[in-house]
């Protein structure tokens, strides 16, 4: 090392243990101080808060709990769905990561002697931070623009954001402008290869202007250094006691920690119905202590609100406004609540002050929004815990379930259809279907759907069809067949649906069912992940499970051609609910003829049809009809067939077309009836 | 002679950098006392107490910096 490097690195460690040691000793007992005001400010803020509510285990599976939070925060996995918001994260959590591991790699190099004459780890270590900022003020600057140029409307540009914004920004300049001038005032030329390992202070030192003697400089750099220094240690101050969106920095990993294992929309039982005083959420210390964390772990990053199709239909519910507004009364009423002893508690209700009741009604628990949530919120749940309340406790829901719960509890069917009339339309069948028992094979569950709805009828036919031409032998339950009780369930009747489900359980186990599938998605959600609630446990498939695996066998033969364009739509409580999504698109591909083509929304991103989470039974009096959307993305599609593989969608695709005056150009079929369509007639006599 | 008509250039980037960290402080100051309780009755009078601070830090920091901003270039010493 020549003399000129020799003494810019002797005055650069000067300026260290004058100016920056003192800093950094100050910084550390400070950032001590600030963990205890953490340790303080997270038990008083945060945690006293979740405390108010109900006990909720989420202890379980730690390792894969860990595992997932590793990598979201790490790979950003969740946010890496869409492009540009997940690169510039990706940036700015990275960018910043960076600084801060070049920052304490050169604090402690200095005390071990790797800075003078600088050892490669204190070059690297420069080159990180260095590196680490451009990445930072690019994403930085990727934000700025989508936030206040292109503004989607999913985003509210609140005060605390954009102040986040103007002052990690400065930050990260003032932090180059100290080095800058650490370079410039040392009064002998920079060594060249110093560009190599601090390209952009280096640059910046070419630009500033010092003063005419050291004692001077020095001053000057104690300056820059305090500039840089003082904002720094409050905005971590700032960070730890406000409720800044800057707390997703552990609100985020946490909740995701705590996230459900369960399939999405796995409704929890009320416990105790004959003997509890009240049921469902009424006040926000009801809910679980879980789902207060879901409400402060919301960065109101706007994904539930885009794919909406209460929202984006102009219904009154944003997933994202409810989720903040909820927040914003947690943090109003969660504080009152904890300074008032429990017998004199009288919180304000949730429904007519925070929710209302069309904004709750509104959900078709599609679980779109828990798709796309990248910290796992859980808002259907949260959802149906406010209709039991409305429903259970003060009666109130809308006038089109009053006729559905009558004819559940009578019927147990929606349509209030005769109980006897349930296997009409299995008759003509012949009676192998009919005779009942474990022996005879696998239980096909129908549904009410299959059982009364003509056009649905049909597809039970076909699904018989189908399977007697396998040769798989299958029967059905008949006439002791009762409605799986989803409708119940969804709309938040939790005591008629125990009594369907307990009804029915107790049926199968006379039968000795051990195996059962279903044509219907909400029956299959229900039979699969809601049964085992209360002791029902059976293997339990969808249709297309069946059938795909008929296929992949070569026991179904599909040979008749089918020359015409398709679109399948996914089924919320197929695909989102139980992540079925290449078994239906496998068993179009093996009709020959048939060509596949996909919706804009498919797959986990599919639109819902809108008569989920019980508005099948409901007036859809606001708003566009979701089913009239929905049916347009297919028209989009310039498909001549439309397929999906439920009740509930099929009449809502079908009415689509209907009401949009497109039966010309398109047709609503349930996969099945394609399936037989496909089948020689000479199989399917033999069968 | 460069450093001369860089000055001002200088002062500028400089008071724009400063005015950003007292915007920062104040305005992190008054979110934090919102949030730890204070009434949002008291927003307005907040915002005119910040507004007169800042424009006295202003007037502060052109002085100041007229003043004792420095005005030499670096590369003019070797």
């Amino acid at each position: 090392m020549d003399f000129e490097n020799q003494l810019f690195w002797t005055r650069q460690e000067i300026y260290i243990t004058n100016i920056f040691l003192p800093i950094v000793i100050g910084f550390l007992v400070f950032c001590m101080g600030l963990l205890a005001l953490f340790i303080l400010s997270f038990s008083r803020q945060h945690y006293r808060l979740w405390r108010l509510g109900k006990k909720e285990n989420r202890f379980d599976q730690v390792g894969k709990r860990l595992r997932t939070v590793l990598a979201v925060t790490f790979a950003n996995s969740g946010i890496g769905k869409e492009v540009y918001p997940g690169a510039m994260h990706f940036l700015i959590f990275w960018g910043t990561l960076l600084i801060f591991l070049g920052k304490i790699i050169r604090v402690f190099s200095f005390p071990v002697g790797l800075t003078n004459p600088p050892q490669i780890l204190f070059l690297y270590a420069s080159f990180l931070s260095e590196f680490g900022g451009v990445l930072t003020i690019i994403g930085v600057g990727l934000a700025v623009i989508r936030r206040y140029i292109v503004k989607p409307s999913r985003l509210d540009n609140k005060p605390e954001r954009t102040l986040i914004f103007v002052w990690g920004f400065l930050l990260l300049i003032t932090g180059y402008f100290i080095k800058g001038y650490r370079m410039a005032a040392v009064g002998v030329p920079i060594p060249s290869d110093w560009f190599l390992w601090a390209p952009v202070s280096y640059l910046v030192s070419k630009f500033i202007l010092i003063l005419t003697s050291d004692p001077l400089n020095e001053l000057l750099i104690w300056h820059r250094a305090l500039l840089h220094a003082i904002p720094a240690s409050l905005l971590l101050a700032y960070f730890v006691v406000s409720h800044s969106p800057l707390q997703h920095l552990f609100l985020s990993p946490i909740n995701i920690f705590f996230r459900s294992l369960k399939p999405k929309s796995v409704l929890p039982p009320l416990p105790d119905l004959e003997e509890a005083e009240t049921f469902g959420v009424k006040e926000i210390s009801e809910f679980t202590w879980k789902q207060l964390l879901d409400l402060e772990a919301c960065t109101a990053c706007g994904r539930c609100q885009d794919v909406c199709p209460a929202y984006l239909s102009q219904k009154p519910l944003s997933p994202k406004k409810m989720t903040q507004n909820l927040k914003e009364h947690l943090w109003r009423e969660g504080p009152v609540l904890l300074s008032t002893l429990p017998e004199k508690r009288d919180p304000p209700p949730i429904i007519g002050t925070t929710v209302s009741e069309d904004e709750l009604w509104a959900c078709t628990a599609c679980m779109a929004c828990e798709e796309v949530c990248p910290v796992s919120i859980e808002q259907i749940v949260r959802n149906m815990d406010l209709r039991r309340y409305l429903v259970l406790m003060e009666t109130k829901f809308p006038s089109g379930l009053r006729l559905v719960f009558k004819n559940l509890m009578n019927s147990q069917n929606p349509w209030g259809m005769g109980r006897g009339l349930r296997a009409e339309w299995a008759k003509p069948l012949g009676a192998g279907i009919l005779s009942k028992g474990a022996e005879r094979g696998i239980l096909f569950w129908v549904g009410c759907a299959g059982s009364f709805d003509n056009r649905n009828m049909d597809v039970a036919i076909s699904l018989v069809s189908i399977l007697k031409s396998t040769g798989v032998p299958s029967w059905i339950l008949g006439t002791e067949e009762g409605c799986c009780g989803d409708p119940a369930r969804r709309t938040g009747n939790e005591y008629l649906f125990q009594t369907l489900a307990q009804a029915n359980i107790e049926v199968l186990h006379k039968y000795g069912v051990k195996q059962i599938f279903t044509m219907c998605p909400h029956c299959f959600h229900t039979l699969k992940n809601e049964y085992p609630q209360f002791g029902g446990e059976f293997q339990v498939f969808h249709y297309t499970q069946l059938l795909a695996d008929l296929l992949s066998k070569g026991t179904l033969k599909l040979t008749k051609p089918i020359n015409k364009v398709i679109t399948y739509h996914d089924s919320c409580y197929l695909g989102r609910g139980n992540q079925i999504y290449s078994a239906p698109r496998r068993i179009l591909d093996a009709i020959p003829g048939l060509k596949r083509v996909e919706m804009e929304r498919h797959g986990n991103r599919s639109f819902c049809c809108g008569a989920g989470g019980g508005r099948m039974w409901m007036e859809e009096n606001i708003g566009t009809r979701i089913n009239h959307i929905r049916t347009l993305q297919a028209i989009e599609t310039k498909a001549a067939l439309v397929a999906t593989a439920c009740p509930y969608c099929l009449t809502m695709l079908e009415d689509g077309i209907k009401e949009k005056g497109q039966q010309e150009t398109l047709s609503a079929f349930d996969l099945s009836e394609l399936v037989e369509q496909s089948i020689e007639p000479s199989v399917k006599e033999s069968g | 002679m460069m450093e001369t008509s860089f000055r001002p250039i200088a002062i500028l980037v400089e008071l724009v950098l400063l005015m950003g960290i007292i915007y920062s402080l104040f305005a992190g100051g008054k979110l934090l006392l919102f949030d730890l309780g204070l009434d949002p009755k008291y927003s307005p009078f907040m915002k005119w107490v910040l507004r007169i601070m800042g424009l006295l830090a202003l007037i502060f920091f052109v002085a100041h910096l007229i003043t004792f901003y420095p005005r030499i270039s670096p590369l003019s010493r070797f």
